[in-house]
C-alpha cells in the first residue's frame, strides 16, 4: 500500500508540471494583458504599459517567464520555502488573493455538498427499495427536473421567492389561498409517499397531512407566531424523544427495551442539561456548546456503558446518536429563538439575496449565526437541488444492481432481518462507486461554483477565476488553476485509495 | 410494510404534535421597534468591483474601483462637478491662477484643514503631490506625470498653509492637478526620514527611495486586512473604518473633519455584479446603485414602483467609428459616402433610446450631450451634408469612385450585443442594398491585443469608445500625427498646430474655441465619426435622499456626505 501510495504521488506531482505547463503556456500566448490599454485615452499610456510590461516581465520570452512564475509556485508545495504565485494585474499578490477566496468557497460548497450527498444517497436508496411506487416516480421526476435546470435561472428565482417574497410576507404574515393550497399539496404527497402502502392508506395518510398541516399553519399565522418564532421546551423535549426512537430504530428494534430507555435516558439528560445551562446559552461561544455537547454524550456513553449489558455497543451507538440529536435540536431552539431580535437588526429582511453576511453585523452568537444562515440558505439551495439529483440516481442504479445479486438473496434466504439485508449487505456495496463520484466531486467543487457565486455575490475561487480569464490576468489565472489541479488530484488519489479500503477485491489483487 | 407504515404515523403524530406545540411558544426575546429618529443612519452603496488601495494615484491603482470609495475620504483642490465640469472643493482650500507667463498658480490650505489624525494639511503635503508625480524619480510609480513633470519645485516651506507652484510652460488641465492629496507624514514615518521636504531638497536618495517604496507599494492591501488607522488617515468627511473581503468597506464619519459633517454616519459599499444588484435594492440590502444598464435591468426596476427612484442618464463615454487612411478610405469621396450611409439616427433610436430615452446623436468628440457647452459646439462644428443620412447621395459617390462592392472591413471587440447588432445596422444602410459597399462584419475579442486588428491596423472602420473628460489634454494623443491613440493613421498639420496650442492654453473660452476649430476640421476630414454617449442609469431606494446621478470617473459616491434615509 504504502509504495503504491508513493508512486502514485510521484505521478500526481509529474502531472501537475506538464498541466501547468501547459496551462501557462495556453494563458499567456491567448490573452494579451497590454489589451485593455488600446482603448484607454489615459493621459500617460506609455507609461502604464512599460510599467506593466516591468511587473510581469512580458518583454522576457515565454520559457523565461514560465520558469520565473515555477520558481516561486515551487516554494507553495516544499513547506519551509516561500510561496509566490506573482501579482495580479492590480499589484496584489496572488496567494493573498487565492488564501482568502479559498475559505469563503469552502463555507459556499461545502454544506451544499455534503447536504447533497447524504440526501440524494438516502434518497436515491428508498426509491431503490421501493422501486416502480409513486415515490420512485416523483423522485425519478424531481431529479430530471432538477437536473435540466440552468443554475442561475433558479438562482435568480429563489432570490425572488425565497428571500424577497418571504422577507415581504414575514413582515405581515396571512394566510392566502395560494399559500394553503401549496401548504396543503406538498404535505399530502410528502407523508403519503413517504408512508406507501396501499392506495386507500395512502389517500387517507395525504389528506390527513393536507388539513393538519394547514390547520398549524393557520394556527402558527394567528398566534403571531412567524414574526417572534421558537420551540420551545415542549418541542425540545419530545424531538428529543423522537431523536431517542429514531436511533434504536436504526441500531437495533424498539422491542429492545434496554437500548431504548438509555437512548431516552441519554434525551433527557440533554434536555436537563440545556435548561439548567440556559444562563451559558444567552451568548456562547463554540467552546461552551462544544464542551455541554461532550458533556450529554459522555453522560449517555456512561448509560450504556453501565446498563447496555449484551446490548452495550448497540446502546453506545444509539446514545451517541441521540446525544447528537439532542444538541441539534436545542441549537436550532436557541437560534429560532434570536430570529426576532435579529429581524428587528436588519430591518425586517430577513433573508438576503447578496453576499456571505450582512457588513459589520454586530450581536450575540446566535444571532450572528443566523445572520450567517440567511446569507447560505439560498445559495446552498441552489447547488444542492442540482448535484442532489446526480446523487440519487447514481445510488438508485447502483442500489438496484446490488439487491438483484446473488448474496443478496442469500442474505434473505438465511433469514435476516430485511434491516440487516438493506443496510448491512446491500447498502454497503452500493456504496462502492459512489466513494469515487464524491470524492471526484469534492476536488471539482473546490474549483468554486462560478454561476453561484456571480449571482449571490460570494467572492470565491470561481469568481476570481472569471474576473481573471475576464481580464487576461495570467498569474491570478495560474493561481487558481493550481489550487484547482492539486485538489484534484488529491481527490483521484483519495478515491484509489478508499476503494482499495471499501473493496477487499481490490485490495487482494 | 405495515410496521413501516405504523412507524411512519407516529412519526407523524410526533411532528404534528410538536408543531402545535411550538405554535403555542413564541420565541425568547420581545423586541421593541425603537424610535428611528436617533438612530445613526447607515447608507449602502453597491459597486461591482472591489476596493483594494488607499492611494489612487498609482499606475496599478488608478481605477474607479479604488477611486470611488475614497471620493470623500482623500480630498484635494477639486472635485468632478455633475455637469462634468471642474469644481473647486471649498472647504479643503483655495487656489488661484496669479500669473500666465509663466503659469503660476497659488494654493491655500484651508486653515483647519487637518488629518483625522489631528496633523495639519499643509506644504509637506503639497511637496508630497508634486514630487511623487514629477517623473523626477523611478521609485515613486505615478498613473501619469502630464503637468507636474513641468513644476520645478512647490515653494512654501514646513508647516505652511500656502504653496506656489511655476510651470515651465502652460499646462492646459493645470485645474486638475493637487487632487486626492497623500499624507506626507505617513510616508516620513514609514520611510524612516524626518522631513521629506528636507529630503527632496538635500537629494536623499536612499530616504526618497523607501518614501517611493512605500507611496507606490505600501498603500495598496491584502484583502481584507485595513491596516492601522495611522496609516490611512483621512482628509474628507469620511475615514475608512472597516473592510470586509469580498463584502464590503466601511466609511464612517471623520469625527476631524473641518467642515460640514456628512448626513449619514455610515456609508457601507457593497460589492455586488451588477447583475444581481437590483434584487439587492429590492430587498432593502442596498440603498444606490448605477450599474452599466440594459433593457432588462430597466424593465425590473420598472417593476418596482414607488418602492425606488430611478432616471437614465448619459455616462461619460462615447462611441465612435473611426475610419482607416491607409485602406480604402484613403479616398475622401468614400469617406463621405460611408459618413452619409452611416444609420447615426437609427442606431440611436433602436440601441441607445431604450436606455435613455433623451439620447441624441453625438456630433462633438470633445463634449458630450450633458455638459453644458455642448450644444454651442455642435452647431458649430456638424456640416450640414452629415446631419442627415443620405444613402442615395451616399451610392452616387461610391459609383462616382468607381468603387462599388469595395470591402469595407468593422473591427470591434466581441462579445458585444451591442456593436453586433450596430455592425446589422451598418450592413443594411451601407452594403449591397444601401450605398453599395461590400461591408464584412469583422468583430473578433482579440481586436484590442497588440497585435489585433486596431493596433496592426487591419481594419477600415474601427467601432469602440472614449472616455470623456472635462480636461482637453486626454484627447491630444488621439488626433494628432503619429498619437499613441491614432490607430486609423489620420494626419492634418491644422490639426497637429490646435492641438499643441489646446494643450497649453488655460483659459476655458480659449479652450472652447480651438476645439470648434480642431473639430471642425475633423469632420470636414471625416478622421472619426463620433455616434453617442453611453447611457447610464441610476436608481435608489424611495426612502434614500441627496443622491445625485455624476458621469464623470468620480461616480456616484462624489457628494455621499449628502446622502441621507428619510
Amino acid at each position: 500500500m504504502g509504495s503504491y501510495i508513493l508512486r502514485r504521488i510521484l505521478a500526481s506531482l509529474l502531472i501537475l508540471l506538464a498541466a501547468s505547463f501547459l496551462m501557462f503556456a495556453l494563458v499567456t500566448l491567448s490573452g494579451d494583458p497590454l489589451a485593455e490599454f488600446t482603448g484607454s485615452n489615459a493621459p500617460d499610456k506609455a507609461r502604464l504599459i512599460q510599467e506593466r510590461i516591468e511587473t510581469l516581465n512580458l518583454d522576457r520570452p515565454f520559457l523565461v517567464q514560465y520558469f520565473l512564475w515555477l520558481g516561486g509556485a515551487i516554494g507553495c508545495l516544499i513547506p519551509g520555502m516561500s510561496c509566490d504565485l506573482g501579482v495580479n494585474l492590480s499589484n496584489q499578490p496572488v496567494t493573498s488573493l487565492i488564501v482568502d477566496a479559498f475559505p469563503t468557497t469552502l463555507q459556499l460548497v461545502l454544506a451544499a455538498t455534503i447536504l447533497a450527498i447524504v440526501l440524494g444517497i438516502s434518497i436515491g436508496i428508498i426509491s431503490a427499495i421501493r422501486q416502480y411506487t409513486a415515490f420512485d416516480y416523483s423522485i425519478t421526476f424531481l431529479a430530471f427536473l432538477f437536473y435540466s435546470l440552468p443554475i442561475f435561472w433558479v438562482a435568480v428565482l429563489l432570490k425572488e421567492f425565497g428571500a424577497i417574497r418571504i422577507n415581504d410576507w414575514l413582515a405581515e404574515p396571512a394566510v392566502t389561498l395560494p399559500t394553503a393550497i401549496v401548504i396543503a399539496g406538498f404535505s399530502a404527497l410528502f407523508f403519503s409517499a413517504v408512508v406507501g402502502g396501499s392506495r386507500k392508506q395512502r389517500l387517507l395518510v395525504g389528506l390527513g397531512a393536507a388539513v393538519g398541516a394547514v390547520l398549524i399553519f393557520v394556527g402558527l399565522v394567528a398566534s403571531g407566531w412567524f414574526s417572534n418564532p421558537g420551540m420551545g421546551p415542549g418541542v425540545v423535549t419530545i424531538g428529543a424523544a423522537a431523536a431517542a426512537v429514531g436511533a434504536t430504530l436504526l441500531f437495533t428494534n424498539l422491542e429492545n427495551r434496554r437500548v431504548l430507555f438509555i437512548a431516552l435516558g441519554t434525551a433527557a439528560a440533554g434536555v436537563i442539561t440545556a435548561y439548567a445551562a440556559l444562563p451559558l446559552l444567552e451568548d456562547p461561544s463554540w467552546l461552551t456548546l462544544f464542551g455541554l455537547g461532550a458533556l450529554v454524550t459522555a453522560i449517555g456513553v456512561g448509560l450504556g456503558w453501565i446498563f447496555g449489558d449484551i446490548d452495550r455497543p448497540a446502546a453506545i451507538r444509539a446514545a451517541v446518536l441521540t446525544s447528537f440529536g439532542v444538541g441539534l435540536l436545542v441549537f436550532m431552539d436557541r437560534t429560532v429563538s434570536s430570529f426576532a431580535a435579529y429581524s428587528a437588526e436588519v430591518n425586517g429582511r430577513p433573508v438576503a439575496t447578496i453576499g456571505s453576511k450582512t457588513p459589520n453585523f454586530n450581536g450575540t452568537f446566535w444571532e450572528v449565526t443566523l445572520d450567517t444562515a440567511t446569507h447560505l440558505v439560498l445559495p446552498t439551495l441552489a447547488i444542492m437541488l442540482i448535484s442532489f439529483a446526480g446523487y440519487s440516481r447514481y445510488s438508485r442504479a447502483s442500489m438496484l444492481e446490488v439487491l438483484n445479486a446473488d448474496y443478496v438473496r442469500t442474505a434473505r434466504a438465511k433469514g435476516l432481518t430485511e434491516r440487516t439485508v438493506v443496510l448491512r449487505h446491500a447498502f454497503r456495496n452500493a456504496m462502492i462507486p459512489l466513494a469515487t463520484l464524491a470524492a471526484i466531486d469534492f476536488g471539482a467543487v473546490i474549483s468554486g461554483a462560478i454561476i453561484t457565486e456571480t449571482v449571490f455575490g460570494w467572492k470565491g475561487m470561481g469568481v476570481l477565476f472569471t474576473s481573471a480569464v475576464q481580464r487576461d490576468d495570467a498569474y491570478q489565472i495560474m493561481g487558481v488553476f493550481m489550487v484547482t489541479a492539486i485538489a484534484v488530484l488529491l481527490f483521484n488519489l483519495i478515491a484509489d485509495i478508499s476503494y482499495a479500503i471499501l473493496d477487499p477485491r481490490i485490495r487482494l489483487s | 410494510m405495515g410496521s413501516t407504515g405504523k412507524r411512519a404515523s407516529v412519526f407523524a403524530t410526533l411532528l404534528g404534535a410538536s408543531l402545535v406545540l411550538a405554535a403555542c411558544s413564541g420565541g425568547g426575546t420581545n423586541t421593541d421597534t425603537t424610535d428611528q429618529s436617533n438612530e445613526p443612519v447607515t447608507f449602502t452603496y453597491a459597486y461591482e468591483q472591489e476596493w483594494q488601495a488607499y492611494n489612487t494615484g498609482t499606475a496599478a491603482t488608478n481605477a474607479s474601483q479604488n477611486g470611488i470609495p475614497m471620493n470623500r475620504v482623500t480630498l484635494g483642490f477639486w472635485y468632478f462637478a455633475p455637469d462634468g465640469s471642474v469644481a473647486p472643493e471649498t472647504d479643503f482650500g483655495s487656489y488661484e491662477l496669479t500669473s500666465d507667463d509663466p503659469l503660476t498658480i497659488q494654493y491655500t490650505f484651508a486653515d483647519n484643514a487637518v488629518w483625522s489624525d489631528g496633523e495639519p494639511i499643509d506644504c509637506d503635503d503639497a511637496w508630497l503631490a508634486w514630487y511623487s508625480q514629477s517623473g523626477q524619480t523611478d521609485t515613486f510609480k505615478p498613473v501619469s506625470t502630464d503637468g507636474y513633470e513641468d513644476i520645478d519645485t512647490v515653494d512654501c516651506a514646513d508647516g505652511d498653509k500656502q504653496f506656489t507652484v511655476v510651470y515651465n510652460k502652460p499646462y492646459a488641465d493645470w485645474v486638475a492637478n493637487f487632487g486626492a492629496i497623500m499624507p506626507a507624514h505617513v510616508v516620513e514615518q514609514e520611510a524612516g526620514i524626518d522631513d521629506l521636504i528636507a529630503a527632496i531638497q538635500d537629494g536623499d536618495t536612499k530616504g526618497l527611495e523607501k518614501a517611493g517604496d512605500f507611496w507606490t507599494k505600501g498603500w495598496v492591501f491584502k484583502p481584507g486586512e485595513l491596516p492601522d488607522a495611522s496609516l490611512i488617515p483621512s482628509s474628507g468627511e469620511y475615514k475608512l473604518d472597516k473592510w470586509e473581503s469580498g463584502n464590503s468597506l466601511t466609511l464612517v464619519a471623520n469625527d476631524q473633519y473641518y467642515g460640514d459633517a456628512p448626513k449619514a454616519d455610515t456609508v457601507v459599499i457593497r460589492f455586488i455584479a451588477a447583475d444581481a444588484q437590483a434584487q439587492a435594492l429590492e430587498n432593502g440590502e442596498i440603498q444606490a446603485m448605477d450599474p452599466q444598464p440594459n433593457p432588462d435591468l430597466k424593465a425590473q426596476l420598472e417593476a418596482l414602483g414607488d418602492q425606488i427612484v430611478f432616471s437614465q442618464e448619459d455616462q461619460f463615454t462615447f462611441e465612435h467609428y473611426d475610419l482607416n487612411f491607409d485602406t480604402v478610405f484613403k479616398d475622401e469621396r468614400l469617406r463621405q459616402a460611408f459618413a452619409l450611409c452611416l444609420p447615426r439616427q437609427q442606431i440611436v433610436d433602436t440601441l441607445i433610446k431604450p436606455d435613455n430615452p433623451e439620447a441624441i446623436v453625438l456630433d462633438s468628440r470633445y463634449y458630450l450631450p450633458f455638459q453644458p457647452q455642448y450644444e454651442e459646439v455642435a452647431s458649430q462644428i456638424t456640416p450640414d451634408a452629415y446631419a442627415e443620412q443620405n444613402i442615395d447621395a451616399a451610392a452616387t459617390l461610391v459609383k462616382e469612385a468607381n468603387a462599388v462592392g469595395t470591402d469595407v472591413r468593422l473591427g470591434y471587440i466581441v462579445p458585444n450585443p451591442r456593436r453586433e447588432a450596430e455592425a446589422q445596422l451598418v450592413q443594411e444602410a451601407c452594403g449591397p442594398d444601401g450605398a453599395g459597399f461590400n461591408i464584412i462584419d469583422e468583430g473578433d475579442k482579440t481586436f484590442f491585443n497588440a497585435n489585433g486588428a486596431l493596433v496592426t491596423g487591419r481594419f477600415d472602420v474601427a467601432m469602440f469608445a472614449w472616455a470623456g473628460s472635462p480636461l482637453v489634454t486626454g484627447s491630444s494623443s488621439i488626433y494628432v500625427t503619429d498619437g499613441g491613440s491614432n490607430y486609423n493613421n489620420y494626419s492634418n498639420k491644422k490639426v497637429d498646430e490646435l492641438t499643441a496650442q489646446l494643450n497649453q492654453t488655460t483659459d476655458l473660452d480659449e479652450q472652447q474655441n480651438l476645439i470648434v476649430q480642431i473639430e471642425t476640421i475633423l469632420w470636414n476630414d471625416l478622421a472619426t465619426i463620433p455616434v453617442f454617449a453611453f447611457p447610464g442609469i441610476v436608481a435608489y431606494d424611495a426612502t434614500a435622499e441627496g443622491v445625485e446621478y455624476n458621469a464623470s470617473q468620480s461616480g456616484l459616491t462624489w457628494n455621499m456626505q449628502d446622502w441621507n434615509i428619510s
